[in-house]
């Protein structure tokens, strides 16, 4: 599963054209500006899902749209999200440290081998319409994603190593590998009901949109669904683990942050997830608001800054057009020990993130790393300046560092059009790097996986949200990722490929023992954190929020200090209880329709002048 | 009349007669203009940013707007040290808007004088030439009216690299179809004067009448546009980078609009993020279409008896 969050491809859509024609409707004379920009909390957002009187309804504003219902296309968070409450899947994690926990499996083994896993599933999980979820719903769902290149989409990569999946009884999944693989327990795969899927043709075209409520078997069932819009869902009364406290669950999708943060404080969403996260301006005035509680969690993500090290192909085939002078591990690690991290989080996260270091994030304990002080590049802009000097990127009388090619360096930074975070950031970059002699050009697209695919950068704003198994964020490193040729897209974060990291990835899938593997990959960490093409500068919070009026409690994950939106598991909203009294406090004191109501009205009062103006000079004109 | 008058006269010819006869112009010009009030505090209104914007450098210079030593904390509300607060990088946002007037100011120039001049050429050449080709350069001009402005400045804008010259390009190849049409109708209407044809008949070629009698007469109009036309560049500039479209690194009113919407101003209650830059550009959108109207009323008498 990739819950990416900031790499290509997924943002990229996040926000596009149909915000900037509902903008382009509103634009009007000299109040433009003004209305564009408030417009949205001024709209008339649509009122809560209508339901049933006295239905109890958490409503999600999440920024992200759908991009399919098909478990075996959807890519994005907030469908991988939905996927979670809609399917059972063979494991699930703890909610308080992350451990794998019974899910449709309810034990399981490996052979002495390592190459055999034999899973028990269980057999009071039933699908929504009545059928009795089996081991062979898990080998068919497992065994059609090995077979048809369309049902690989999106976890192929969980079945690559797999060499055989069977059902010798209704009970009982057996799975063998190619070769022994540590994530055998960390299968984010949803189990489909075959006796629905198989009558399925395209499994790259069908979005499982099409009939309703869909079949499932996981905490809720989704019932309705309107692309760019909504998803709704009921509660699955029959579930095993207890049917969620909610009457109905809505995801409701907002273009616009701050229309959200102004819906929630109106009471017409329950819950706010950012995008990625809440501005720290959001959310230091929601703080203050009564029946809204903002949760600060240690997030799951790293923010980082990622080096094009010459894009190539897995046939050797090189493209794109990274600046050469990247390819010299001094000047990367001189670019980054002139990023001053510390300012990052004080400035730009203000408080709401924690100074990178290593590749995962300090939640996940056991495979936190963190560079000795050897070894770490903190920051020092003269040092950074002397290992350019070492390298040979000489400054000229103009101040500038020249390439070998004995013009001027001039980065192309790719930043997210769509992330404040990337253009703040990228504006401390250009006068850090500048006091280095390194020119910098913010290249800031709504779209930024064309140049990324292409190689046609030379860095690069990139971000991961980590699973409790790293697996999958360390395997986007390796030269396995690589696209097979420039055409094709592939695995691949940034087209690193190392040896060496490699190797410890391949001994690392090997290993059965948690604390051996561990082990292995901080020395993969280690290895990345080296070669200077990942380079962490934060692991940003989850900043969310919601109405205690609406919400009474929700679970974290890990429950101590934790994120709701986006964990890997349903916790949160199977968890989550109403509130006694659906407080239905609409408090008109919206700030934002204070600003605007100000703002027209000194519009209307400049207008109002500027016609009586005219009027009286006419005036006087006939007189 | 004085004795040595007639003797200047012959010594430097008609070139001295063309100066006083301009400064005579000038100075009606300016008694009529006078008379327009909105007129005047536009044009007062105007010279105050204009002195704002070219003593910049001065009063606050371009440190304003780096980030690295910004003085203050993120999101300061007003005090004695800022004025209007500070923005998400701390710096002082009454120094920032004074810093952005240049670019809005420069950029609305730049952008109103590019609208205004493929404007000119468009108008007159269709209304000299006719024929086939100003039924093309017209069919060309009625499509851009129909379009609407800001989509295709958005879509060019999206095209190009983002800088000022993108800006200016988009809003400049975007809103010249008006002032193309209102020159062309001009320059049928001073070409059917007889004047005109006496000019040909001495044999005045296509270039000496459309620089020596048509320029000169839709001259006021192209003035009187252009002013108008700074308002709306300004606007469209505004428009343009709080949708994004701007170049993130350069402080301009817009940019702030849109700076602050993104750290999310707007329901977190920070008006002092929102409203002066957004005050800023009202207002100078509002002077230069006091002139423009006053402008235009001074050129064109017409337009105030008929209301």
């Amino acid at each position: 599963m990739s819950t990416q969050v900031h790499g290509r491809g997924l943002s990229g859509p996040r926000r596009s054209g149909p915000r900037a024609g509902r903008l382009v409707a509103a634009a009007g004379a000299a109040a433009l500006v003004f209305s564009a920009g408030l417009a949205t909390p001024l709209d008339p957002a649509p009122r809560r899902a209508a339901a049933a009187e006295g239905d109890s309804v958490l409503t999600v504003a999440v920024a992200q749209s759908v991009d399919s219902l098909s478990p075996f296309l959807a890519q994005r968070l907030v469908s991988t999200s939905i996927h979670r409450l809609m399917y059972e899947y063979l494991t699930n994690y703890d909610p308080k440290d992350n451990h794998a926990v019974p899910g449709l499996a309810t034990r399981w083994e490996s052979s002495p081998d390592k190459l055999t896993w034999t899973y028990t599933i269980r057999s009071d999980s039933k699908w929504s319409d009545g059928q009795q979820a089996t081991a062979q719903d898990a080998a068919w769902t497992f065994n059609k994603m090995m077979t048809d290149e369309g049902a690989a989409t999106a976890n192929g990569s969980f079945v690559g190593n797999f060499e055989k999946v069977t059902a010798p009884s209704p009970t009982q999944l057996v799975i063998q590998l190619k070769k022994p693989q540590a994530t055998m327990t960390a299968l984010d795969v949803p189990i489909v009901p075959k006796h629905v899927w198989e009558k399925v043709g395209d499994f790259s075209k069908f979005n499982n949109d099409k009939s309703f409520p869909v079949v499932g078997n996981g905490p809720f069932v989704l019932t309705d669904y309107k692309p760019d819009s909504y998803v709704r869902l009921k509660p699955n009364k029959d579930f095993w683990r207890g049917a969620p406290k909610f009457d109905e669950l809505v995801v409701r999708y907002y273009k616009d942050q701050d229309a959200a943060v102004a819906a929630l404080r109106k009471g017409e969403v329950s819950f706010v997830a950012g995008s990625p996260s809440l501005t720290p301006a959001q959310a230091a005035s929601l703080k203050n608001e009564k029946n809204i509680r903002v949760n600060d969690a240690p997030g799951r993500r790293f923010y980082a800054l990622a080096t094009n090290p010459g894009a190539k192909a897995k046939n050797g085939q090189k493209f794109g057009d990274g600046d050469p002078s990247l390819l010299d591990a001094r000047v990367r690690h001189a670019l980054f020990q002139a990023v001053d991290r510390k300012t990052v989080i004080d400035k730009v996260f203000q408080g709401h993130a924690v100074e990178g270091q290593g590749y995962i994030p300090p939640r996940f304990s056991q495979y936190f790393w963190k560079p000795s002080a050897s070894q770490e590049l903190a920051y020092d802009p003269e040092k950074a300046g002397r290992l350019l000097d070492q390298a040979g990127y000489k400054k000229n009388s103009a101040g500038k560092r020249l390439g070998k090619d004995g013009k001027p360096i001039t980065y192309r930074v790719l930043c997210h059009a769509t992330d404040p975070n990337d253009k703040a950031v990228g504006q401390y970059l250009t006068e850090w790097w500048g006091e280095l002699g390194i020119g910098v050009t913010l290249d800031c697209l709504d779209n930024v996986t064309d140049p990324w695919l292409a190689g046609t950068y030379d860095l690069a704003f990139d971000g991961w949200s980590v699973n409790p198994d790293p697996d999958f964020v360390l395997s986007i490193h390796t030269c396995a990722a690589l696209p097979a040729t420039p055409k094709v897209t592939g695995a691949t974060d940034n087209f690193v490929c190392d040896k060496r990291y490699d190797d410890l990835y391949a001994r690392q899938l090997a290993e059965y023992d948690p604390a051996k593997r561990a082990t292995i990959v901080k020395q993969m960490e280690s290895r990345l954190y080296d070669l200077g093409y990942m380079n962490v500068m934060a692991y940003p919070n989850a900043v969310e929020a919601y109405r205690t009026d609406q919400i009474k409690s929700i679970r974290t994950m890990p429950s101590a200090a934790g994120n709701i939106y986006g964990q890997d598991g349903y916790w949160s909203w199977w968890s989550a209880v109403p509130a006694a009294s659906d407080g239905s406090s609409d408090d008109s004191g919206s700030t934002g329709i204070v600003i605007g109501g100000v703002v027209l009205a000194v519009i209307l009062v400049g207008a109002g002048g500027f016609v009586a103006l005219r009027r009286r000079s006419t005036a006087d004109d006939r007189e | 009349m004085t004795t040595d008058t007639p003797a200047r006269v012959t010594e430097t010819g008609p070139r001295a007669l063309a100066r006083q006869r301009r400064r005579r112009s000038v100075v009606r010009f300016w008694t009529r203009y006078r008379t327009h009030r909105a007129g005047l505090a536009g044009l007062a209104a105007l010279i105050l940013f204009a002195l704002v914007a070219l003593t910049a450098p001065l009063t606050v210079g371009s440190d304003v707007a780096g980030v690295t030593d910004a003085p203050g904390q993120p999101m300061e509300s007003p005090s004695g040290a800022f004025p209007l607060g500070t923005d998400r990088f701390g710096r002082n946002l009454l120094g920032l808007l004074v810093w952005g007037s240049r670019i809005s100011l420069l950029v609305g120039l730049l952008a109103a004088v590019l609208s205004v001049t493929i404007g000119t050429l468009v108008g007159i050449t269709a209304g000299h030439f006719k024929g086939a080709y100003a039924t093309v350069l017209m069919r060309v001009t009625d499509w851009f009216l129909v379009m609407p402005t800001l989509v295709l400045a958005i879509a060019l804008a999206t095209v190009m690299s983002r800088s000022l010259g993108t800006v200016v390009l988009a809003i400049g190849v975007t809103t010249w179809p008006t002032t193309a049409r209102l020159v062309r109708a001009q320059t049928l209407a001073v070409e059917s004067r007889p004047y005109i044809e006496r000019a040909k008949a001495l044999g005045g070629g296509h270039w000496h009448i459309m620089s020596r009698h048509v320029l000169p007469n839709v001259m006021p109009l192209v003035l009187a546009q252009a002013t108008l036309g700074i308002s709306t560049a300004i606007l469209a500039e505004a428009t343009l980078a709080f949708l994004g479209l701007g170049d993130p690194t350069v402080v301009s009113w817009g940019g702030l609009l849109q700076e602050a919407r993104e750290a999310g101003a707007v329901s977190s209650g920070d008006w002092w993020y929102l409203v002066p830059p957004g005050i800023a550009i009202a207002a100078v959108a509002l002077a230069f279409t006091l002139c423009g109207r006053a402008v235009e009323s001074v050129l064109n008498p017409r337009l105030e008896v008929d209301r």
